[in-house]
């Protein structure tokens, strides 16, 4: 709690400085928007600034609700953003839907980035993990390995937590019921696969005391003890841990998803945009992200450059070794199957 | 002179029977209009924040995701066995609060009706709070009782009530505990005012005719206090059947509503169409709900009586 | 229910010692009244005189500091209402507005188990006793003040009481009705045989329907008597002045002697020893006197000071030699008038020494 006070204090220093200098602008030559809190005010010393200093330009960032606000701006024809800042789902959905420019993978280096964090009209910034946290006192001779462990309500029984939606969900199950990482999307990718994810969760369906909603949600339900064991954002765990909350996880068969920056159909500098993106996406602007938040960056040299602290860059979800054991989150598969799978997934919550 | 004149004197100088008559119609007709012109502010922001996104709200349901005509909405809602399950358990737990309040807040309004009055002002105050205070620090607040190693379970295991923790949060028992607090006070203010309404004239007469207490309450006073507890109950269902927060919070994931499928529906799938479909199939069994309400009780009575039962 | 309550003959009251209070307000003042079987007996007295207060002791909705209460030989002090087995008609009726005419009135014979044909037939006898025969259907928002009052009559006495109470039945009602009403109550009391205690704070009704009056002031009793002896001879200056109009003038009384400006009285009663008295006028017991003083009367003389015209009387202001003002009240038939003195002419008003009744002076003569 006290971590999360100093977070927003950190925050709330960094918006009145922003302000400051948004002031003294005339008209900022981008308008860039995120998600606000202490990850925007990470984002802005990490990469915002500095970026916007090298290219001598202004910048005005906004915080905004998400590939909705961009849709609506884009149907209104009114856009007034020239960057925005999405998960990859609403990445994907975005160049699918063509509210978001095609990126120039020309001018935007994404060589060095590990494998499916970027996108035709999305390129990723940070990197996050879906992990299984267990509670460290409930198991003290050591917690679940594995999406098996997790799924084996014999051998370590106790009161899980769920996501209460199909994201992230669906692949832990095939993992558990014996598909191994490689071809998890493979077997999902038919009416079959899916429902055999589903009747997994199924099985262990009464010992899933909370279906969350929220990260603060997972986050809290471990700090308090409610549940034993739970899915979740590496990230929060993290604070929790911080908080001294007894949890633990690994990055075994865990799912590297990523946000990713777009710039809207239609922005009003699209071109200085681009040219944005491809130094934002340098290495040595997402090696400063874990100073102030521990999410990784999506490009893996960013950890060659001696900026991150090695003890820190251990325990990131895109350190090399941490990476290699994982499965990268496929936006391909949710853009074409989230329909059948969200309503079964759906089904099985209402029965 | 004629007679006529001495009776109607003036009608001779207007040259007619009925003097003034158009000139009174016309100013009652302008009256009627200004009358009009000062209520029409008031009418307009109905219109534009009430009528016009209800009618926004049908024509988007009824849109394809090609912006052609269509009934795929709704043929979705059909088609999946969850759409049903979740109407029903809007419609359970609908039920079950109003039934909960009612058991609860009939006898709360009844005790509060009996007080003198500055002791019955300051319970009401203690009914009330709940209105004062966050919906959301409310729920949460019940969120840190009732959990797994909340102050209930952590309370009742050390005075030996029980040895392992309940489950009474994080599914449908949590629900309606936060729902009922919530709605609670919806239901005692219209019965309270239904009971204060009733004449204590009504009870002493039953009760001069020889029926003893428990009787004038069953026959006489119970039916009186019947149009604010049909109201208070009416009320309580209906906000029920489009709540959001508590279900969330308190459900655990697995009370899910109609609110919240809608919230997800565009959240997550930007599917304003599907979230609209819902929310017409949930207006329109509002409205039936009301629509029967209205044919089984006397509703007019309800809601323009607020309380009546005094017959005088 | 009933044991030796209910239907059978009209009980006598027994009202012994009934004290009231309210914090330190005495509604009811050691009250001791006795209401003869059968008898009609008017609570009379101003509004929060306790006459209510003492009708809802009788009742059993207020429960008194102490005293005793015996309907016939039974003390029924302590039994809880709806177990004293009395009719009550209360002002505003109290009519169960969700129930129609016929379920008001069939309610307290419900209540003692009676059914079918029995309670369809003692409902409509009671309707018809109050002349709504045929109006059981109605319901009760349906009906007229008047008709609802009679609802409320039938329905207190349908279970056949043996005492019948009424709190200001009428006062709901306009004037015509309710006059109307005051006779026809009297004939359903004289037929029915109930013992009534009646409330009202209206002097007329009270007059024009009891058998005995019992005037109540501050919780206490006043006066209690047949109505002519109320109005003709009240007990103290309070049941003079609330009972009829009344002008008040000083006499002094020695030796058995009345006199008022130095002029020997002749009067109804004669006062016992000294203290100070007032005379009692009544504005239509004074006549105008001409010419030679006649036998039995009490000549005053006086100034006209002012003259109205009320419809059916009219009424005279008349300065008496010392200043007290009387008030002179006479039928406006057109000889009468012929007779009656302009505003400043001299006028001399007889009383009939029947009429000269003198009230002791407690102090709390009306301003």
């Amino acid at each position: 709690m006290l971590k999360t006070t100093k977070m927003f204090a950190l925050a709330a220093t960094a918006a009145l400085a922003l302000g400051a200098t948004a002031g003294i602008a005339v008209a900022a030559d981008l308008t860039i928007a995120s998600w606000g809190g202490s990850y925007q005010a990470a984002q802005s010393k990490a990469i915002f600034q500095p970026v916007a200093k090298k290219l001598g330009i202004t910048i005005k960032e906004e915080s905004y609700g998400g590939i909705s606000d961009v849709r609506l701006q884009v149907k209104a024809g009114a856009v007034t953003l020239d960057i925005i800042d999405t998960g990859s789902g609403g990445g994907a959905r975005g160049g699918v839907e063509g509210i978001l420019e095609p990126l120039d993978y020309k001018m935007i280096d994404v060589s060095n980035f590990v494998d499916g964090t970027h996108l035709p009209a999305c390129v990723g910034t940070i990197t996050f993990s879906t992990v299984a946290a267990y509670n460290t006192d409930t198991y003290k001779d050591g917690g679940p390995k594995t999406w098996a462990d997790f799924f084996d309500t014999k051998k370590f029984p106790g009161k899980r937590a769920y996501r209460s939606k199909y994201h992230g969900a669906l692949e832990p199950a095939l993992m558990a019921d014996g598909v191994p990482k490689s071809e998890v999307y493979k077997v999902l990718d038919s009416k079959e696969g899916i429902d055999r994810a589903i009747n997994k969760i199924r099985s262990i369906k009464d010992d899933i005391a909370v279906w969350w909603k929220s990260g603060a949600q997972h986050a809290q339900l471990m700090k308090d003890g409610e549940v034993d064991m739970t899915t979740g954002w590496n990230g929060r765990f993290d604070v929790a841990i911080k908080d001294g909350a007894k949890t633990a996880y690994n990055y075994n068969d865990a799912l590297l998803d990523y946000d990713c920056f777009g710039i809207p159909k239609g922005a009003p500098n699209k071109e200085l945009a681009m040219k944005f993106l491809a130094e934002a996406s340098k290495p040595e602007y997402q090696a400063n992200m874990p100073q102030y938040i521990t999410y990784g960056p999506t490009d893996k040299k960013a950890y060659e450059l001696g900026i991150i602290d090695d003890a820190v860059a251990k325990t990131l979800p895109s350190h090399p070794h941490n990476a290699e054991t994982q499965l990268v989150v496929d936006n391909g598969w949710y853009a074409k199957w989230e329909k059948y799978a969200s309503e079964k997934y759906q089904e099985m919550l209402t029965e | 002179m004629s007679v006529a004149d001495i009776l109607h004197p003036g009608a001779a100088a207007a040259g007619d029977a009925a003097p003034n008559a158009d000139g009174l119609k016309a100013d009652a007709a302008l009256e009627r209009m200004k009358l009009f012109g000062l209520c029409s502010p008031a009418l307009l922001l109905v219109v534009v924040t009430m009528v016009l996104p209800v009618v926004w709200l049908f024509y988007l349901s009824f849109l394809s995701d090609e912006g052609t005509f269509s009934l795929e909405h709704y043929e979705r809602l059909t088609a999946s066995k969850a759409y049903a399950r979740i109407f029903w358990t809007t419609f359970k737990v609908s039920i079950l609060t109003t039934i909960i309040c009612v058991a609860i807040g009939y006898p709360l309004a009844y005790f509060l009706a009996q007080l003198p009055k500055r002791a019955a002002a300051l319970c009401m105050i203690t009914v009330l709070l709940p209105f004062w205070t966050s919906l959301l620090v409310r729920t949460y607040a019940w969120l840190v009782l009732l959990q797994r190693k909340g102050l209930v379970n952590t309370w009742a295991i050390e005075l030996g009530l029980w040895d392992e923790p309940i489950k009474i949060v994080h599914n449908l028992n949590g629900t309606l505990i936060g729902m009922v607090h919530i709605m609670l006070p919806f239901l005692v203010l219209p019965v309270y005012g239904s009971m204060k309404a009733i004449d204590t004239d009504f009870v002493k007469a039953a009760s001069n005719l020889g029926a003893s207490p428990v009787k004038a309450f069953w026959k006489v006073f119970f039916p009186l206090s019947l149009p604010g507890l049909f109201a208070g109950a009416l009320i309580v269902f209906v906000l029920c059947l489009g709540f959001f927060v508590t279900p969330a919070v308190l459900g655990g994931g697995r009370v899910i509503m109609v609110s919240m499928s809608i919230t997800d529906t565009i959240e997550l799938f930007f599917n304003w169409g599907a979230a609209s479909a819902l929310g017409v199939v949930l207006l329109v069994m509002t409205l039936g709900t009301l629509f029967l309400a209205s044919r089984l009780l006397n509703l007019d009575k309800i809601l323009g009586g607020g309380g009546g039962g005094g017959g005088h | 229910m009933s044991d030796n309550l209910g239907r059978g003959e009209a009980l006598p009251i027994f009202i012994g010692n009934v004290t009231k209070t309210y914090g330190k307000v005495f509604a009811l003042d050691d009250v001791s009244l006795d209401v003869k079987q059968g008898e009609f007996m008017t609570l009379l007295g101003p509004s929060g005189s306790g006459k209510t207060t003492l009708l809802m002791v009788l009742a059993g909705f207020t429960r008194p500091d102490h005293g005793s209460l015996k309907f016939g030989d039974r003390e029924v002090i302590r039994t809880p209402p709806h177990k004293r087995d009395v009719g009550m008609v209360f002002q505003n009726y109290a009519l169960f507005p969700h129930m129609n005419v016929a379920a008001n009135v069939g309610f307290p014979l419900k209540l003692r188990n009676v059914s079918g044909p029995e309670l369809a037939e003692r409902v409509e006898g009671a309707l018809e006793t109050v002349q709504l025969g045929g109006y059981g259907e109605r319901g009760i928002d349906q009906l007229s003040g008047g008709q609802k009052q009679r609802v409320a009559l039938a329905r207190a006495i349908v279970f056949e009481p043996r005492i019948l109470l009424m709190d200001e039945p009428l006062s709901a009602l306009d004037k015509k009705l309710r006059e109307h009403m005051q006779i026809e109550l009297r004939h359903l009391h004289d037929k029915l045989g109930m013992t009534t205690v009646y409330v009202t704070h209206d002097q007329r009704e009270a007059l024009t329907m009891s058998d005995r009056i019992a005037v109540i002031n501050h919780g206490k009793l006043m006066q209690l008597d047949e109505p002519r002896t109320i109005y003709d001879f009240p007990a103290n200056t309070f049941v003079a002045d609330f009972i009829g109009e009344s002008t008040f003038v000083p006499v002094s009384v020695s030796g058995g002697k009345v006199s008022y400006d130095g002029t020997a009285l002749q009067t109804a009663t004669t006062p016992d020893g000294a203290g100070k008295y007032n005379l009692m006028m009544r504005p239509e017991r004074l006549a105008f006197v001409s010419g030679k003083k006649p036998k039995d009367v009490n000549v005053f003389k006086g100034t006209v000071s002012e003259l109205v015209f009320q419809g059916e009387s009219f009424l005279m202001y008349a300065d008496l030699s010392d200043g007290t003002q009387v008030a002179v009240r006479g039928a406006t038939q057109k000889d009468a008038m012929a007779n009656v003195p302009e505003v400043g002419a001299a006028v001399s008003l007889g009383l009939h020494k029947d009429d000269t009744v003198l009230i002791p002076d407690t102090g709390d003569l009306p301003a």
